[in-house]
């Protein structure tokens, strides 16, 4: 592809003749069916990438990464809410941020586009500097706020037309949108219930066709049906090329959207891995009574006792657990598949005992 | 990324501008109403009062309007309009309201948490500040205009005697004040995340601005207070008598706009949009 040509394999559709043709992405080809003579066109589709190309410098859209935050920190006033955190979305991927709330997903987001400003550290987003390039940073990014409020006196298509306005785009791509997501755009704002609004919300975020979409907890306020048709949307939209930064304090939907998975706790990000990894990391978790006081069961550091009971997780060695055991007297013992919800929680309870 | 001529392109688009046009029409509607209804009444009023007002002149009970300048001449209609309608309406009343409405500009945004996907658009703070000021100028522009045809139009109406040009004169030299109680208002906006408060705040600028400047017009030794007060280099009296307009004070307020506009972009560009 160093030429920039496409090949295309086309259907004439009167004589079902199908022959190959050659073209540039975006240009348009009168097309002659070599077997009947029908004339036609035929545009050959940029890619997301592509079309930026065209209406941008090439040095904007040369970056690796579509989000890199190296180091970041941030404090309001005592409170560290992010804790010197790394990481990279790689282009194309939908990147999952797990935490519960007040880990400070919100805030690592809120300072990736500007609103805050980091204490230490930054961050590249679309291979742009958040320190002094938001406007810029901002034409490729869509967004979707945790805490999502619109413009109540306006009417769905007024705000809507509003943001299109300010980013001097049409609204070519409502309509897509408005066939999936279904909204009452001639009503206003205020009439809308809140997944109506979380619609409208998503609507504006994916509407100027961006490079790069961040996501605060978008699934919040939407209710199961309308959640897994956004999911499949989500998949539908990085089949195009899109990238996806998808905060969330659901594992579920992060497992089942994403491609890999940052977990934040209180400020730092204790896990960065793929999903499919992270379900690898098979074990058991063991729960068990012994007649003895649960004090002497000493081998296993990182056990609690929950009601009586001793819990603890154990990764690969089932074998050298149950021998440690054995040495007590055993009044009662279940041992249950890992799942990635434990997992989960087990990076949380490791975190707080330190 | 974009040159410094696209950036200027963009915000010459004055998008947020329009939007904050269309948001406050009805207010704009409104306070026309209410200024030009303001303006008729106590212009078609005067001659009713006119005999009270020699009577009041000649007793000395105006000097109890000393803090206003121009109070001695009250009994004829330049110095009545000026009295009731510029001194109290414009320079008091309708700054207060103009403060207001922009001291809530900002904060209402932040208070209500659309900022973010305001901001979330390609625009940056200072264009936001930029366009909420001209967004806000064609309302003062709107019931400026429309009083001042108002008051031409009664005049005619009573038969009163007036110069017009003196009269255009006077509302065009309250621009720079409005203008500057704009600017202040965005600053004032800018500093809190609440518009009432905000607004309030504003509200007592504009109140006690009007109170240092009258303690100045009344007492001697306390000049120097009127200095810091917007009001004091606005002088409706001297334009609508004399056609007389005070460059220095106009330059003063437009100065004072440019540097409280500078002052709100990069206050609101460094500050930490919290909610």
């Amino acid at each position: 592809m160093t030429d920039g040509l496409k090949k295309k394999s086309v259907k004439c559709p009167q004589c079902n003749h199908q022959f190959q043709i050659m073209g540039k992405p975006g240009e348009k080809k009168i097309v002659t069916c070599d077997h009947c003579g029908l004339k036609g066109y035929i545009r050959f589709k940029k890619t997301i990438a592509e079309q930026k190309t065209q209406s941008s410098t090439p040095s904007s859209h040369s970056y690796k990464d579509a989000i890199q935050v190296s180091h970041l920190s941030k404090k309001y006033k005592d409170v560290i809410a992010v804790d010197n955190i790394s990481f990279k979305v790689k282009r194309g991927e939908i990147f999952g941020f797990l935490g519960p709330n007040g880990a400070g997903k919100t805030t690592t987001i809120r300072t990736l586009l500007g609103f805050l400003k980091p204490n230490a550290g930054t961050a590249l987003v679309g291979g742009l500097k958040i320190n002094d390039h938001l406007v810029d940073i901002r034409k490729k990014v869509g967004y979707i706020p945790g805490e999502l409020a619109l413009y109540e006196h306006l009417t769905g298509k007024q705000c809507l037309k509003y943001f299109s306005d300010i980013r001097n785009t049409d609204l070519s791509l409502l309509n897509e949108l408005q066939t999936i997501f279904e909204l009452p755009l001639d009503r206003k704002i205020k009439t809308y219930s809140r997944g109506m609004k979380q619609k409208l919300g998503i609507v504006q975020a994916f509407m100027d066709d961006p490079e790069i979409v961040i996501m605060d907890e978008p699934t919040s306020g939407l209710d199961p049906l309308l959640q897994q048709k956004f999911y499949r949307f989500l998949q539908n939209e990085k089949e195009k090329g899109r990238t996806m930064f998808f905060s969330s304090h659901i594992l579920s939907e992060v497992e089942k959207i994403c491609d890999r998975v940052a977990i934040i706790r209180k400020g730092n990000i204790v896990a960065l891995e793929r999903i499919e990894d992270l379900k690898k990391k098979k074990g058991k978790k063991i729960r068990l009574k012994i007649k003895e006081s649960n004090e002497k069961l000493t081998s296993f550091p990182n056990a609690k006792q929950v009601n009586g009971w001793i819990e603890f997780v154990t990764e690969d060695h089932i074998d050298e657990t149950i021998k440690k055991i054995a040495k007590y007297t055993i009044v009662d013992l279940e041992i249950q598949e890992f799942s990635l919800e434990d997992i989960f929680i087990r990076y949380y309870d490791e975190g707080e005992d330190n | 990324m974009q040159t410094v001529s696209q950036r200027i392109l963009d915000i010459l688009r004055f998008r947020i501008a329009i939007q904050t046009i269309k948001d406050y029409w009805k207010s704009t509607l409104i306070l026309t109403l209410l200024f030009s209804g303001m303006a008729a009444l106590y212009a078609g009023m005067f001659p009713a009062f006119e005999e009270m007002m020699v009577e009041m002149g000649e007793s000395g009970a105006l000097d109890s309007f000393a803090f206003i300048p121009g109070y001695e001449d009250m009994a004829s209609y330049v110095g009545f309009l000026n009295m009731e309608m510029y001194q109290i309406f414009w320079v008091l009343i309708l700054g207060i309201i103009i403060g207001f409405l922009a001291a809530s500009s900002i904060a209402k945004e932040i208070e209500s948490k659309t900022i973010d996907i305001l901001m979330s658009n390609p625009v940056s703070r200072k264009q936001i500040i930029i366009e909420k000021f001209f967004g806000l100028l064609p309302m003062v522009l709107i019931i400026n205009f429309v009083a001042m045809l108002t008051v031409m139009m009664m005049t005619i109406a009573i038969g009163e005697d007036l110069n017009f040009w003196h009269l255009t004169l006077t509302h065009l030299i309250s621009l720079p004040y409005f203008f500057s109680i704009i600017a202040i208002g965005l600053f004032i906006s800018t500093l809190f995340d609440e518009k009432m408060k905000a607004s309030v705040v504003m509200m007592a600028i504009v109140v006690a601005m009007f109170i240092f400047d009258s303690i100045a017009e009344m007492i001697p030794d306390y000049e120097t207070l009127g200095l810091i007060s917007l009001k004091h280099y606005f002088k409706p009296y001297n334009a609508l008598k004399l056609g007389q307009i005070d460059a220095t004070g106009n330059i003063i307020l437009i100065l004072v706009t440019i540097i409280a506009l500078i002052a709100a972009m990069f206050y609101f560009d460094w500050k930490d949009i919290t909610f």
